[in-house]
């Protein structure tokens, strides 16, 4: 499966940072690049692109008004970038699969990417792009041993680079593996992603409490702290409600 | 909030007039046992109803007086006021009783004699005036400068705060200018957009000199977001987080300062990197925090005066709190580091 990609800014070197990101993956073939609103409904039109990355500050017609000016039906998915968080509500609300802040950040673009496969296999109606089960339990180094760890022992996970770090009660195990490709592992019953770099275990979530700027502060039951992206509340909030009646 | 006035301030004109109008009384208990004496009554009467009359002209002499004629010539001036005014009394009482035909005739002399009646009460009533514009000229004196400390207090903080910002700003930035020497171009795009995320928390957080615990605790997080970057695996954090406290009012930019001070002089200092534990309780009706970090020891030539973050939070906390509040340092000689605060505890309201 391939990505047919456009990018919108107005700027070149923002256009540059697009293009750098997107050379890694294979599967992404660039279609097109345009500065300005008006060329990026014109472009759309004439190269049906599946993943649009779009700025929302261009002259002429903003990104969030191009988004407007198509029919629901008719918009491809939209990655949205910019350096203010103020225009997030709308970008959701014109169904945009995801907001990116600038300066860009390497994990929350795989993160789009990969949202952006998802969908568009969803789209495409490929079915077997998830199997029906869930790893529950994971080898994790402890010296020279290897120690398996079972899901429901685990509290919450962290990103650590190129590692998963477990949270066990007190103990942290480290597992070879990126939290990005864990997640898809993980039952999304049980667990939820809350941050770039966190996953948690539903049911060690304690308390929870909204900040000013819409993110939010998860207690979990032994104590510990976590932040949760506004990106990420909705669902979080959706599976604690489910969650509480199985 | 900042009065540009500097003239005195003048009490509400009906407040020392109605502080006078209990000599009225007075004058009644004095007239009691004249009643039935032929037109007495009549005449204490008259003097009381000239008494509130005078009254009048006389507040809006004293109050012109005031700040314009040295304290002991505006003395003289109302004695001499009062002294006319009562003269006039007798004046009026004389031609009342000529109506009456109680006297024969106007006899000037007599307008000198018994004058203690007005006079005294007159006098009385500028001393009871003098007496309430003062009170009410102190109180009004002690709100500004309470408010002047307050205003001070405000500069002070925010001055403390402003402090803070550059000086965690150019450190960050001069750790990305290290990841790009190194050319660990991953970790420095990493680190701009945690930055980012940092100022942009910040820079919409506004003037409050207190925020809730959670909104502290997210803030701190955007911080170890970055120094994580920087240190990875070699930095162990604990956070831990009594029940129900994420509403618990803290100084603003209270933990940040503490655990930047804890990793640049502990944990980054040490090869292998090293623990910092951060705890949040509550006893009663305090709010405690802990935080501890393993550390080196230190050669007693460095560190000629403590962490700007350490004395900044130490400052801003007794501006805020005086007495109460508790703030403890301890170094152990291993270069373990322990910092405990008591605050009181308060809720704050959710943000909107």
């Amino acid at each position: 499966m391939t990505l047919r990609v456009l990018i919108a800014d107005d700027e070149p070197l923002a256009r540059g940072g697009v293009r750098a990101r997107l050379a890694g993956h294979a599967d992404v073939t660039l279609v097109g690049e345009c500065t300005d609103g008006p060329a990026v409904l014109a472009a759309l039109q004439a190269q049906a692109p599946d993943l649009l990355f779009l700025d929302v500050q261009m002259p002429g017609l903003s990104g969030l008004d191009v988004l407007q000016a198509l029919p629901p039906e008719r918009r491809p998915l939209t990655v949205l970038l910019t350096a203010y968080e103020q225009f997030a509500l709308r970008a959701f609300e014109l169904r945009a699969l995801d907001y990116l802040l600038k300066p860009i950040d390497e994990d929350r673009f795989a993160d789009a990417l990969d949202r952006a496969r998802r969908a568009l296999a969803w789209q495409r109606g490929d079915t077997r792009a998830h199997a029906s089960h869930y790893a529950n339990r994971f080898q994790v180094r402890l010296g020279h041993r290897v120690r398996l760890v079972s899901a429901d022992q685990i509290d919450w996970i962290e990103a650590h680079g190129d590692y998963a770090g477990l949270h066990v009660g007190e103990q942290l195990h480290l597992l070879r593996e990126p939290l990005q490709r864990l997640a898809g592992r993980l039952d999304p019953a049980q667990f939820v992603r809350v941050h770039r770099s966190a996953i948690v275990r539903l049911d060690r979530v304690a308390e929870m409490q909204a900040l000013s700027n819409r993110d939010h502060l998860l207690r979990l039951r032994d104590g510990t702290v976590l932040r949760a992206s506004r990106t990420y509340v909705d669902a979080l909030r959706a599976a604690l409600l489910s969650s509480d009646t199985p | 909030m900042i009065r540009s006035s500097v003239h005195p301030v003048v009490a509400p004109f009906w407040l020392p007039w109605l502080a006078g109008v209990p000599m009225v009384a007075c004058m009644t208990v004095m007239a009691l046992p004249e009643v039935g004496h032929g037109h007495a009554v009549a005449f204490r009467v008259l003097y009381a109803a000239t008494y509130l009359v005078w009254t009048l002209p006389l507040t809006f002499a004293q109050r012109w007086l005031r700040g314009r004629a040295p304290w002991p010539l505006a003395v003289l001036a109302l004695l001499a006021l009062t002294y006319l005014m009562s003269l006039a009394n007798n004046a009026l009482a004389e031609l009342l009783a000529l109506h009456w035909h109680a006297l024969p005739r106007f006899d000037w002399l007599r307008l000198f004699g018994g004058l203690d009646g007005c006079w005294l009460a007159l006098i009385a009533f500028c001393a009871i005036h003098a007496v309430v514009d003062h009170t009410l000229a102190l109180q009004a004196e002690r709100a500004r400068v309470r408010d002047a400390l307050a205003l001070a207090r405000d500069a002070e903080l925010r001055a403390l705060r402003y402090q803070l910002n550059p000086h965690f700003l150019f450190n960050t930035l001069n750790a990305i200018s290290t990841l790009v020497a190194e050319r660990r171009n991953m970790d420095a795009n990493r680190m701009l957009a945690r930055l980012a995320d940092l100022l942009r928390t910040t820079l919409e957080r506004g003037e409050m000199h207190e925020v809730p615990l959670a909104e502290e605790l997210a803030l701190t997080g955007h911080y170890l977001d970055i120094e994580k970057i920087r240190l990875g695996e070699r930095l162990a954090l604990e956070l831990r987080v009594g029940p129900d406290l994420l509403q618990a009012a803290v100084p603003a930019l209270l933990l940040q300062p503490l655990v930047e001070n804890a990793i640049r002089h502990g944990i980054a200092a040490r090869a292998g990197g090293g623990r910092v534990r951060l705890q949040v309780e509550r006893a009663g009706d305090r709010l405690r925090l802990h935080l501890f970090n393993e550390g080196v020891p230190s050669s007693p030539a460095e560190e000629p005066h403590p962490a700007i973050g350490l004395r900044n939070v130490r400052e801003r906390l007794a501006r805020l709190y005086g007495s109460a509040h508790a703030f403890d340092f301890h170094l152990a000689p291993g270069g373990d580091c322990r910092v405990e605060i008591s605050l009181p505890f308060r809720a704050m309201a959710a943000p909107a």
